[in-house]
């Protein structure tokens, strides 16, 4: 047999000529996803140990420690980002630190495809496929949030002011690529408020 | 000038005549300027005929100023670009622009239909429904053909459209619709409390009708006020302001629709990436309607001919765009603002005179006359002559409620302006549910109350002199933000000085008297463009459609397109006249969006051609493609159907999968199945409750098939379970089930059984999971360097391994839905088609094939597996489906378990699942035919079941099906019916449902 081979989702779409901000598949993130009871003491103290950072409680928000990354998901799930190599490692030392307390812990670094928005605009870009108001302050860097998106299920997560993480099932990685491109065409941009226009 | 005749020599605040312009309508070649419409541009050159009318084919001009315009109704562009049912009054001409007219057959100016004027005694209101009654077969083939083809609109374009669309989404504080100075002065009220403010125009240009309106803002006049107001808004972040947007629906919650055009006006922006249009989706906190008013026509005998406009778009003619409609022109108003296109013409150099219906005027009646226009009072335009425009009207003395013309002076003209006053535009405050109330003074309707967070300003209100429009529109404004931010700083707005003319009331007339018999020639047209007189609503009311809302649907008075903007209060005029009754007595019609067409490019926006549907694709995806699979979908996955070779079509590719399988080894991506783990102390109890049978004594490494009820009992989904710990389980659904049961899982913990700790957690998407079923798949797993024990008594059926195939982590399930050993392999998804490549490269000396899904449900079926949507139609039971075995009778209770005790689930003549052999091996019987109790020569005939699964089964060299049959398994070895179109009829033996394989052995081999 030969090596062990990965390939991402995006991995054969080439770098877009044509749009007024940046896209990018982020193929080399680990994900955790987590689930407790954020009323148990041990729960919190026992994923601490592993991560070295409390999990977020507030909803819609996200901590970093490190080349680790925690993004609310509800009020008793959480997504955990970790460099790709890290992730099964960190999935095992967690179930090993969680076995006696209720809580699932399950490595789903392939369950979904990443797409990197960077530039002026890439928060319009998202706003001609969600309601959400991104350009609220609302949306401020570390923010996280669940959208339907081009009619379909996403995570947002922002991570400067002209940088934003779209997470979408991996299926749907392709369909995700085409919209975008799209949408952040040269030519179609759209800015909202930005005064003096 | 050459070619422009009705172009003045000075003049037009909008047009640029530096710059010429090139256009087209009806193939006759233009010139304009930049600035100009369609109909100015064409007015200038001497076009008076915009199109043909919609039932009679009179000849119409243009009527309008903007959006309201219901003549000129124009298609825009060639081939696949061509739009139809454009306003001329908002169409913005550009270099190349192809106009042409609507409905009309030959030309113009010669046409054939024209004929129906003639016989116009003869389709009186309700015609449609008089006429085309009886046969009820000829109105699909006879009639509807001739009415769409004698009474139409333009022609919508019969390729793709090769443009490009978008939706854009925005939330605002404030949301202003009109750009005129209310909806300016509201946005900068607003503004100036730190509001993010959002301000929409339909025209290109703000200010409204500000530069058609007298008085002084200031030092200036009134549109001079705009570039300032609009400069202020601009340079402010917190506004955003939206030319060339037309809110077409204001929905529940201040929830508005706006289609933007974005390159209609130029189309060199399309070559640059922008979209032709943009549909907005618009959430506001607070919204200011400043839509403005549009002016009404006055229902005069023949009041439709050519050259005959609305007061407003003559003096808009006159002023913005330097063109004159005519050159001696009659103004004929009720009230004193006509008056100023009176100004505008004579001050054009163009010969007026001023017909008013009112016994006196005001100071600007007083200042014609000075000016030395000839004013004539108490009068009105009888009738009208003139074939293809206008060239006489006759006047007579007038008086309100006089109902006969006795005698009449003729005056030769080329255009009327007529004015019977202003409508406020209600239609954005009524489409959520705003009320109105009738107005006196105004003779029309105007806002009232409203439910939703919603103010109307300036002209929309009903506020019709510009000092109060302004106070109005700037304390609303405030009053918006302060509503939506209630600690927001105070706007502090200086009211500017404004100086107007005074006016005298104005005096309703909806109805001029005409001399002659009523509607012999004389029609006094209420609906410009659905062809509707005051004869026919009159006739409405004798035919007892009392109720305005059907005498609109009999009449189709205010049903086209451009919504009543011009008809509706005239027409409820006529009917308080004709039944003796006050206007709000009549009632009013509901209004209902768009308040202009849009097109449905800006409703599907980007989500067309490959974007159309949302699209699932699995890790092996592009291999499928490139291995020329035919895909079918599943849910929105797009699974490989089958793999046809060179030549091979796909029936035989099927057939070539399946033989595959049963005698050597087959691979199926099954990528899509649904995988659900759950974890927690209480997962096994959730379990048993979930399914119909026990999961608390699978044992940990082991597998187990599950059914899944609903509460009715009745069959949602199947699919094995497999125990990877004490408190912790994978579930497998339905492809198309995942998303359904993980959410029907999430509901039963977070809703009903709070108190079981249980974790659920959705995982299909993180697993590639491929069949490796045959007699050889053991074989080729062997080939795989497994790190685990292959033999049956190691890894037997329903068990699983995880370990490694190679470098690849798997789990590995002995299960099977072929019948044959079947082994699924999951891997991580981004290893998936590594993993892909190694077996079939692994395979290939078993002789090792793809096969796809098609081959998937004929080796299932020919095993007698169910298929849930096939066996199952939300209405069968596991006891229906021969699996009274799998339904627990230990377990304390279950979901679904108390209906099954219901005596309709529990009574004879339930439908079962049963086998069927066809009399003749090489008949198929088509999926969902039905089963008869009596063969008849033509239905009705009593059915007794269907047909849920047939194939061609080339393992049994004969055809297969299951079907659900009345008391089916009491039925064992009966011969039924199942009658086909043209009279033929199969018969099928009832048997078994497992047609392969009855013991098993392949599988636990």
């Amino acid at each position: 047999m030969g090596e062990l081979k990965h390939e991402s989702a995006l991995a054969h779409v080439s770098e877009p000529a044509n749009t007024s901000i940046s896209l990018r598949e982020l193929s080399d993130r680990g994900m955790i996803d987590l689930r407790g009871l954020a009323s148990e003491r041990k729960f919190l103290t026992a994923v601490k140990g592993v991560l070295g950072v409390d999990l977020p409680k507030q909803p819609r928000t996200s901590v970093a420690w490190g080349d680790i990354k925690i993004l609310w998901l509800s009020v008793d799930q959480w997504l955990i980002l970790c460099p790709r190599s890290r992730a099964t490692a960190l999935e095992a030392e967690l179930r090993d630190a969680l076995k006696s307390v209720h809580s699932l812990v399950v490595n789903v670094s392939d369950m979904r495809t990443v797409i990197r928005l960077e530039g002026e605009g890439c928060r319009e870009t998202i706003m001609k496929g969600s309601s959400l108001d991104l350009i609220d302050s609302t949306y401020a860097p570390g923010c996280v949030r669940r959208m339907r998106f081009a009619e379909i299920a996403a995570l947002l997560h922002v991570v400067e002011d002209t940088v934003i993480d779209v997470y979408v099932f991996r299926s749907y990685a392709q369909y995700t690529w085409d919209f975008l491109l799209k949408a952040a065409r040269k030519g179609s941009e759209v800015r909202l408020f930005s005064g003096g226009s | 000038m050459t070619g422009s005749p009705y172009r003045l020599a000075t003049g037009g605040r909008r047009i640029d005549r530096a710059k010429s312009v090139g256009f087209s309508f009806d193939g006759k070649d233009m010139r304009g300027f930049a600035g100009d419409t369609l109909a100015s541009a064409a007015m200038a050159n001497g076009q008076k005929i915009f199109g043909r009318s919609f039932k009679y084919h009179r000849p119409r001009g243009i009527v309008g100023l903007g959006s309201e315009e219901m003549n000129a109704l124009i298609g825009v562009g060639t081939g696949a670009r061509h739009e139809p049912n454009l306003r001329a009054t908002q169409i913005e001409i550009h270099d190349g622009l192809t106009a042409v007219s609507q409905n009309r057959w030959p030309s113009l100016t010669f046409d054939i239909g024209a004929i129906n004027n003639k016989m116009s005694r003869f389709i009186p209101g309700g015609f449609y429904y008089k006429t085309f009654m009886w046969p009820q077969s000829f109105w699909k083939h006879v009639y509807e053909p001739f009415i769409r083809r004698a009474a139409g609109l333009g022609k919508a374009a019969t390729e793709r459209d090769p443009d490009s669309y978008e939706h854009m989404h925005v939330h605002a504080d404030v949301m202003v619709v009109g750009g005129g100075i209310a909806g300016l002065a509201a946005a900068e009220a607003a503004a100036a409390t730190g509001a993010k403010v959002l301000l929409c125009d339909e025209n290109a240009q703000l200010g409204g009708i500000a530069d058609l309106t007298a008085g002084k803002i200031g030092d200036g006049c009134i549109a001079d006020a705009v570039p300032a107001m609009e400069a202020r808004l601009r340079a402010l972040a917190n506004v955003h302001i939206l030319a060339r947007t037309t809110v077409v629906g204001h929905f529940h919650h201040n929830y508005l629709m706006a289609a933007e055009r974005v390159a209609d006006h130029d189309p060199a922006l399309l070559a640059q990436g922008a979209p032709r249009q943009r549909l907005w989706k618009i959430r506001a906190g607070h919204v200011i309607l400043a839509t403005g008013a549009i002016e009404r026509p006055i229902a005069f005998a023949n009041n439709d001919r050519p050259g005959i406009m609305l007061a407003s778009a003559v003096r808009a003619m006159v002023e913005r765009y330097a063109v004159a409609p005519g050159n001696r022109g009659l103004v004929f108003t009720n009230n004193d603002d006509a008056y100023l296109t009176a100004f505008a013409l004579h001050k054009a150099g163009v010969q007026v005179r001023v017909i008013d219906t009112r016994a006196a005027g005001g100071d600007l009646a007083a200042r014609a006359k000075a000016d030395g226009i000839e004013v004539t009072f108490g009068s009105s335009i009888c009738a009208t002559e003139g074939n293809l425009g206008v060239t006489a009207a006759k006047i007579a003395p007038y008086r309100s409620g006089m109902g006969r013309v006795v005698n009449e002076t003729r005056v030769e003209c080329d255009f009327i302006a007529m004015s019977g006053g202003w409508n406020p535009v209600l239609h954005l405050w009524a489409h959520n549910g705003g009320k109105i109330r009738f107005d006196e003074q105004l003779a029309s309707y105007r806002p009232n109350t409203h439910g939703d967070a919603i103010t109307a300003v300036g002209a929309a209100n009903g506020t019709m002199t510009v000092s109060d429009t302004l106070s109005e529109a700037t304390a609303a404004g405030e009053a918006a933000a302060k509503s939506v931010h209630p600690k927001a700083k105070s706007a502090k707005v200086k009211l500017p000085a404004v100086e107007e003319p005074k006016r005298a009331a104005l005096e309703p007339i909806w109805f001029a008297p005409a001399t002659g018999k009523y509607n012999e020639g004389n029609k006094h047209f209420i609906d410009f463009q659905n062809d509707v007189t005051a004869a026919d609503l009159e006739l409405a009311q004798r035919e007892g459609y009392e109720s305005v809302e059907h005498t609109k649907r009999y009449t189709t008075f205010g049903m086209a397109t451009d919504q009543g903007k011009t008809s509706n209060i005239n027409g409820l005029g006529v009917l308080a006249e004709a039944t003796g009754k006050t206007i709000p007595e009549i009632g009013i019609t509901t209004f209902r969006p768009p308040y202009t067409p849009f097109s449905l490019g800006s409703v599907a926006g980007a989500l067309t051609k490959e974007l159309f549907l949302p699209v699932r694709r699995t890790p092996i995806f592009r291999w499928h493609v490139d291995r020329g699979a035919a895909f079918e979908p599943v849910g929105q996955w797009r699974r490989a159907y089958t793999y046809p070779g060179a030549g091979e079509d796909k029936h035989a590719a099927i057939n070539r999968e399946i033989l595959a399988v049963r005698n050597k080894v087959g691979l199926l991506d099954a990528s899509t199945l649904g995988k659900i783990e759950i974890k927690g102390p209480d997962a096994a109890e959730f379990l048993d409750r979930m399914y119909t049978n026990m999961f608390s004594t699978l044992k940990v490494g082991r597998c187990r098939y599950g059914l899944m009820m609903n509460e009715l009992g009745f069959l949602t989904d199947d699919g094995v379970t497999v125990r990877l710990g004490d408190d912790h389980f994978l579930m497998h659904t339905t492809s198309g089930g995942a998303d359904r049961i993980s959410a029907w899982l999430e509901e039963w913990l977070q809703t009903e059984w709070t108190q079981y700790k249980v974790f659920v957690t959705p995982v299909t998407e993180q697993w590639a999971q491929f069949a490796i079923a045959g007699p050889r798949a053991r074989d080729v797993l062997a080939k795989l360097a497994p790190d685990f024990d292959l033999s049956n008594e190691a890894f037997p059926h329903m068990s699983f391994k995880t370990g490694k195939l190679g470098p690849y982590p798997v789990r590995v399930y002995r299960i099977s839905f072929s019948g044959e050993l079947s082994y699924e392999v999951a891997t991580p998804a981004n290893h998936g088609r590594g993993l892909w490549d190694e077996i079939m490269e692994a395979g290939a000396e078993f002789g090792i094939e793809p096969y796809g899904t098609e081959a998937l449900h004929v080796l299932r079926a020919e095993k007698g597996y169910i298929v849930i949507g096939d066996e199952t139609d939300g209405t069968t039971t596991p006891i229906d489906v021969g699996m009274d075995g799998m339904v627990s009778k230990k377990k304390a209770d279950f979901i679904g378990k108390r209906s099954l005790e219901q005596s309709y689930l529990k009574g004879p003549n339930r439908k079962q699942l049963v086998g069927l052999l066809t009399e003749d091996p090489n008949e198929v019987l088509p999926d969902g035919a039905y089963a008869v109790r009596v063969v008849k020569d033509k239905p009705p005939m009593e059915m007794i079941g269907q047909v849920t699964s047939t194939y061609m089964s080339p393992t049994l060299g004969r055809s297969i099906a299951m079907a659900l049959i009345e008391n089916g398994r009491a039925r064992m070895g009966e011969t039924l019916s199942f009658p086909q179109e043209g009279g033929k009829v199969v018969k099928a033996k009832i048997t078994e449902t497992v047609f392969y394989d009855k013991d098993g052995g392949r599988m636990n081999g």
